[in-house]
């Protein structure tokens, strides 16, 4: 096999190499390293790389092999983590200037599990500023790039992680989804991003933005890699009391036995116009392929899902507003100002938050201060029961709903940056699920004619993620362009 | 209430966040975009509904054990502060 082949190779197959002892950790860590100093660079994919930590954890990974210890099936496969996940020792800015130069004391919970199945991290992804964006444009230090195609966005947040495992330069990652924020950049780039259902996956260690929605996902580049990535980091942890013990790993072997008798649901209510037509044939292009394999394609509505980003962006800013007070220069990060102590507040806030992250404080405070609590806050929290039971309706009827995780292929730098509303609207496939808490999952559908990602979603029941990589990779064996990579990674950039 | 400059500087404050006055301008006009839009949920009724503030609250809350654990990093944590005293980190005065 040649060296540039190896990026393309699947986690499942790295981990079962490195098991084998056909190569050692360390080789694979130099040709992920060696890539990513190639293309990182020309995509803005790193906050922080640090060479010599990683290829030090990948000898480790190899000592515990030599010295007969049992790994997981992730050993020795590198894994890049958003740079909202805590890392001990290692720079966690969140994509912000506040948190520049700060190195956690401890480990996230998801982190410690990778650790101890013995994967090997390539370094902190680009993020938007605290998980605050849909483009990764609002990164306090600069914007990554589409490696489709360089003048356009990776989506957001979590793009760092989903450009990595498109350009090869690892094959997984993990991000983090409050709105979308795993699914939409996995869409725009390419692969497969899931959100696990709410409570699937501890959030100990993973810098807080909206507590009600917030969860930890996997990027990879095939079903079967997105589960067993998902497998290493599910369950319940004491640590954050909302994990829960039903979320149990999902046997590889079951992603293969197809769709037959299954209903898939698609809400076209919510579909409706201004959606781009080639991701429309997409959809129809998907349930078709589906059907001839066995499922069964039924009409179903979700009535107050096209309420949900109004009701998002009064719930997820509200939470944030308060999430956010932690961050007051005294005890990490960076302090500004001269004076008495509320200057400094103030001052270091002003300062140490960018435009997106400081307009969210203000609206949340603004929906939570006395006198618009119940008009705001109160009201969004009722409509989100609504949108609960649409999703709890449908999926009565239906065993996962179909759907596109976007409304357009990924959009231009700089095109929506001046109209934070513009960008709101983008998120208006992603954040139904988030409000209802279910698992969705952004899967690789095709491509546009001009070459662009087109990512289509299924959702389903609470902690049945099982089923949603089943279908996807049900889809995928049938995909023509399940193999393509972006011309730069092909190339080895 | 229409968001004006007074109203972004009072919930400015509210946030211990300082704003620039050249940035009120801004602020007003993304507010008043954001919450005019947001205004569409006033055309629901959502009377006898149940707010819902998380997913899985009717789960039981598991318990456990209250036990100490080892959690040796008052170092690493200190070292962090910006300014730092001994064990304690300091702030500007407040009286």
């Amino acid at each position: 096999m040649t060296k540039e082949a190896h990026g393309g190779e699947s986690a499942e197959s790295i981990g079962r190499s490195v098991l084998r002892r056909e190569r050692t950790a360390a080789d694979v860590a130099r040709e992920f390293l060696d890539r990513a100093d190639r293309s990182a660079p020309r995509l803005n994919t790193y906050l922080h790389r640090d060479r010599e930590g990683t290829l030090a954890a990948a000898a480790r990974v190899d000592a515990r092999i030599a010295s007969g210890e049992t790994l997981s099936p992730l050993a020795g496969v590198p894994v890049a983590l958003k740079d909202n996940l805590c890392t001990r020792g290692i720079p966690t800015t969140c994509g912000s200037r506040i948190l520049e130069g700060y190195r956690p004391p401890y480990d996230a919970h998801v982190v410690e599990r990778l650790r101890e199945a013995g994967a090997v991290f390539t370094g902190k992804t680009n993020c938007d500023e605290f998980a605050m964006g849909s483009s990764t444009e609002n990164s306090a230090y600069f914007p990554t790039k589409n490696p489709w195609d360089l003048e356009r966005v990776p989506g957001g947040s979590s793009g760092g992680s989903a450009a990595t495992v498109a350009a090869l330069e690892a094959p997984l990652a993990l991000g983090s989804d409050t709105g979308g924020s795993v699914r939409q950049p996995a869409a725009f780039c390419g692969v497969f991003g899931l959100k696990p259902t709410y409570g699937a996956v501890s959030r100990y260690g993973l810098v807080a933005f909206a507590s009600s929605l917030d969860q930890i996902g996997p990027f990879a580049r095939t079903a079967r890699d997105t589960a067993l990535l998902y497998n290493a980091i599910c369950g319940r942890d004491p640590r954050d009391m909302t994990s829960r013990s039903e979320a149990l790993p999902v046997p590889l072997e079951d992603l293969e036995r197809g769709v037959k008798g299954m209903k898939l649901g698609i809400p076209r209510d919510l579909i409706g116009e201004g959606v781009n037509p080639e991701i429309l044939a997409s959809l129809e292009k998907v349930a078709k392929t589906l059907a001839n394999e066995g499922a069964e394609i039924l009409d179903v509505t979700l009535p107050h899902a096209r309420y949900s980003i109004a009701t998002y962006y009064l719930i997820a800013p509200a939470e944030a507003s308060s999430n956010l007070a932690r961050y007051d220069g005294v005890r990490y990060g960076f302090r500004a100002g001269e004076g008495d102590l509320q200057s400094m507040y103030a001052a270091t806030r002003g300062k140490g938050f960018g435009r997106e992250v400081r307009r969210r404080i203000l609206l949340g405070t603004y929906a939570l201060s006395a006198g618009y609590y119940d008009a705001y806050y109160l009201r969004a929290m009722k409509v989100r029961t609504l949108v609960r039971k649409d999703f709890e309706d449908a999926l009565s009827r239906a065993d996962a709903l179909l759907l596109p995780t976007t409304p357009t292929p990924p959009f231009r730098l700089g095109e929506k940056v001046d109209d934070p509303l513009a960008m709101y609207l983008n998120d208006i496939f992603s954040i139904p699920a988030s409000l209802a808490g279910a698992p969705a999952l952004s899967f690789p559908a095709g491509m546009t004619r001009s070459g662009l990602p087109i990512g289509l979603q299924l959702v389903g029941r609470p902690f049945d993620e099982a089923k949603l990589l089943r279908i996807a990779r049900t889809w995928e064996r049938r995909n023509e362009d399940a193999a393509r990579v972006p011309k730069l990674a092909a190339e080895g950039a | 209430m229409p968001i004006d400059a007074k109203v972004v500087h009072d919930v400015a404050a509210l946030s211990r966040l300082r704003v620039d006055p050249s940035e009120e301008g801004r602020f007003v006009a993304e507010l008043t975009a954001i919450l005019s839009y947001v205004e569409q949920l006033q055309a629901l009724d959502v009377s006898g509904i149940e707010p819902t503030s998380q997913v899985g609250e009717g789960a039981t809350t598991p318990l456990r054990e209250d036990r100490v654990t080892p959690c040796d990093v008052s170092e690493e944590a200190l070292g962090q502060a910006p300014d730092r005293d001994g064990d304690y980190f300091r702030v500007p005065r407040v009286v």
